[in-house]
């Protein structure tokens, strides 16, 4: 194989990685946002829901969750999986695992703001939601945001765990070319594609860091 | 008129009794100040005037309409909603420690509520805001974030944010109390100039002389009751021994 | 916001329905969906191009060509290749697939490959037969023929018991690097995985004694015989055209390719399966 196909094949991996990085977040953070509120519910039941959720979502390895996500709709329910699905199980269980760490970087946020922004909101007449979404979102955002690069950094590293369903993403792809052509080199090329991906993740991240550093909380 | 009147307040944290019933109103265009010994109940009960605590008994009216109350079966009764937002837009509070959003602009912070709550034009609103800014003498400050100012501009801006709702009455609780000595005299002053301009404001406060000199009646609370109540110099020249001892300590 | 919540159930349920009533309602078979690791060069791979093929992925595309069914690739993780075939997610399970051992879990095609299990290692090893590799280190890949074949139950489970520890590993590739560096002293593979594996390598060798020999078959289902019974009729019609014998050559596969022996005694049942019926008459 020459070098500039296994560069293409890699890059067509990359494609595939960059999509389950993209449609991760995408479903993960405002999912985790709701299973935030869940979780800092007043109502017992549902804060005892997202708690469990929270804890094996955590607890359990994500490439466990991602067969089981594949082929539990085969085992619980008797439904034929495959074509589609697997690309669908993998944005699936990608999204809720990622979803259990956002709630809880969410949460602490959202806890570390001051009572009297909400007071201050309050008296001024804003809704419980315009409260939130005008003054204490904004600022939330603010404070978690070294924590959710840490998080975004991590995703683009698991990305490559897709590899337990066989989703020809970067690295399945660079495992298959490196058993066909008997060579180290695609994991070599693989690994500085991951490197730079995540060097634009984290110079992003430190774009918006500084959009936000405009003033100090 | 009658803008506020609390009837027969009661407040309690953890059954610690922090207010007993407590009785008292505010007339149209009257500076009312509250002072007392720490933790002798004013904050609390500016809190309970506000809705920002819960009332355990009593009454609440604002321009004679019952805004809150609590029935005889000790159930609280708060207004919701539509209600409650009408209720909220009759008053101003100011914090102690300000309290202004820090991710939003001087401007923004006193624009907000104007045109995203009371849906209000946005020239009209900035024009507003101006005046008030310029009242405040930080003209220059519009486009500044709080963590730019200094305590006492702060202040200054969460009292103008305040009264660009047009509030009827406006309350402060203890507005000087987080601000450098030199700081307090510029807050005081802007204050001073709104009981001028006959604003109706009830003022927590530990300024003792100005709280004499502003006030059209002052409040002396002691241990969750009225202890006294009248014109400032019967307030302050009263002989009574609480006023006595507490005003004793501040002139230490 | 609970509103909110029903609607975002509701979409959730009309996704995943339409995504498995899809997959359900393939009653007419139009497409044949191969399971295979594409980490099993020569067998199925990643040719230069970046395309899957490979001796058993040619054959699929031959059979799948007979029927006019359009021929899905599936690569799999070796490790979950029960449950993917269990499930529905590929049809058959078609990448150099020991039948030795395995005979009751699946739907057996025809053997198509006379295979063995061989040790590969270093030439500087000094190692040259099965007994040297008393107390050494041998690699084998995770759920392997001959993974099973040295662990215990297995035919060779005693040898498998002098060595000093059985290391598994996700793939060959992985366990080649490791005998290159030095870190494993032997692997224990196909033979024609072996071939492939240092045909541009020098310094190993596979040892002449083998562990066994074995057969290659396609998986199916247990309760997919139907399908089984398809594939077999056209294996055996691309083995009297030809396309079989060629495809063995293209990969190197001659001596091992055995559909031909599989047809004869096929033929051979069929006929005495006739013969009471004519010996009457």
């Amino acid at each position: 194989m020459s070098f500039s196909v296994m560069l293409e094949q890699l890059s067509s991996g990359m494609l595939k990685s960059l999509g389950i990085f993209v449609l991760t977040l995408v479903f993960s953070l405002p999912l985790g946002l709701l299973v935030s509120f869940g979780r800092m519910s007043k109502n017992r039941l549902l804060q005892g829901v997202t708690k469990i959720y929270i804890s094996i979502m955590r607890g359990t390895p994500l490439m466990l969750q991602l067969l089981v996500v594949y082929f539990g709709p085969y085992y619980l329910f008797g439904m034929r999986i495959g074509g589609v699905y697997r690309f669908l199980a993998i944005i699936i269980g990608f999204s809720i695992n990622y979803a259990a760490y956002f709630a809880e970087i969410y949460r602490s946020g959202i806890e570390s703001m001051p009572v009297g922004q909400y007071e201050a909101a309050t008296v001024l007449g804003y809704s419980k939601a315009q409260c939130f979404v005008r003054i204490i979102f904004p600022q939330v955002v603010k404070r978690i945001l070294p924590s959710v690069t840490n998080e975004v950094i991590t995703l683009v590293k698991d990305t490559s765990l897709s590899f337990s369903l066989a989703y020809a993403e970067m690295f399945t792809i660079a495992k298959q070319i490196a058993a066909a052509q008997t060579t180290f080199m695609p994991f070599v090329i693989a690994g500085v594609f991951y490197y730079v991906f995540n060097l634009v993740v984290a110079v992003a991240m430190e774009k918006i860091e500084k959009k936000l550093s405009y003033y100090d909380a | 008129m009658k803008l506020l009147e609390m009837n027969h307040i009661r407040k309690e944290f953890d059954g610690l009794e922090v207010i007993r019933d407590i009785s008292f109103s505010v007339e149209k265009g009257e500076v009312l100040s509250i002072i007392g010994p720490s933790g002798s109940g004013k904050s609390t009960l500016l809190r309970c005037a506000t809705m920002l605590e819960k009332i355990d008994a009593g009454e609440i009216l604002y321009m004679g309409e019952r805004a809150a109350y609590v029935g005889e079966d000790g159930r609280r009764v708060y207004p919701k909603g539509e209600e409650a937002k009408k209720i909220r837009s009759y008053f101003g509070l100011v914090f102690q420690n300000f309290n202004l959003f820090p991710h939003y602009s001087v401007m923004k912070n006193i624009t907000d509520a104007p045109i995203k709550i009371q849906k209000r034009g946005k020239a009209e609103v900035y024009e507003e805001a101006r005046e008030l800014l310029a009242k405040m003498g930080l003209s220059d400050k519009e486009n500044a974030y709080p963590c730019q100012l200094s305590g006492g501009q702060c202040q200054r801006v969460a009292i103008a944010r305040a009264l660009a709702l047009n509030p009827k009455i406006l309350f402060f609780d203890e507005p000087t109390s987080a601000l450098d000595p030199e700081l307090t005299g510029e807050v005081l002053k802007v204050i001073r100039s709104l009981a001028e301009l006959k604003i109706t404001m009830v003022i927590v406060t530990h300024e003792m002389s100005f709280a004499r000199d502003i006030s059209d009646r002052v409040i002396f609370m002691d241990k969750g009751v009225v202890a006294l109540e009248g014109k400032p110099d019967e307030v302050f020249g009263a002989d009574h021994a609480r006023i006595r001892e507490f005003l004793g300590k501040f002139n230490q | 916001m609970k509103k909110r919540m029903v609607c975002l159930a509701a979409a959730v349920a009309m996704t995943v329905s339409m995504v498995f009533g899809t997959a359900a309602m393939a009653d007419e078979r139009t497409t044949f969906t191969v399971g295979f690791d594409a980490e099993y060069p020569p067998y199925g791979y990643m040719d230069d191009d970046g395309e899957y093929t490979g001796f058993d992925l040619e054959l699929a595309q031959a059979v799948a060509d007979y029927y006019g069914w359009e021929l899905v690739k599936t690569p799999i993780a070796w490790d979950s290749k029960d449950m993917e075939l269990e499930s529905g997610a590929i049809d058959c399970i078609w990448s150099g697939f020991t039948i030795n051992g395995r005979e009751d879990d699946y739907a057996w095609s025809l053997p198509y490959v006379n295979n063995s299990q061989v040790i590969v290692v270093a030439d500087e090893s000094g190692i040259t037969d099965l007994a040297g590799l008393e107390g050494k280190i041998v690699a084998a890949q995770a759920a392997s023929a001959a993974l099973e074949l040295l662990s215990e139950g297995g035919d060779q489970a005693d040898l498998g018991a002098t060595f000093g520890s059985i290391q598994e590993f996700p793939d060959y590739n992985t366990a080649f690097t490791e005998l290159q560096a030095g870190s494993v002293d032997a692997v224990a593979m196909d033979i024609g995985v072996a071939k492939a594996q240092i045909k541009d390598k020098e310094g190993f060798t596979i040892l002449d004694e083998m562990l066994n020999a074995e057969q290659y078959g396609i998986g199916f289902a247990l309760d997919n015989e139907e399908l089984r019974d398809q594939v077999n009729e056209a294996l055996l019609y691309l083995t009297d055209d030809g396309t079989v014998s060629e495809l063995a050559e293209k990969y190197e596969l001659a001596d091992m390719v055995c559909l031909a022996d599989s047809a004869d005694e096929a033929m051979t049942e069929a006929d005495t399966e006739l013969t009471p019926a004519e010996t009457e008459a």
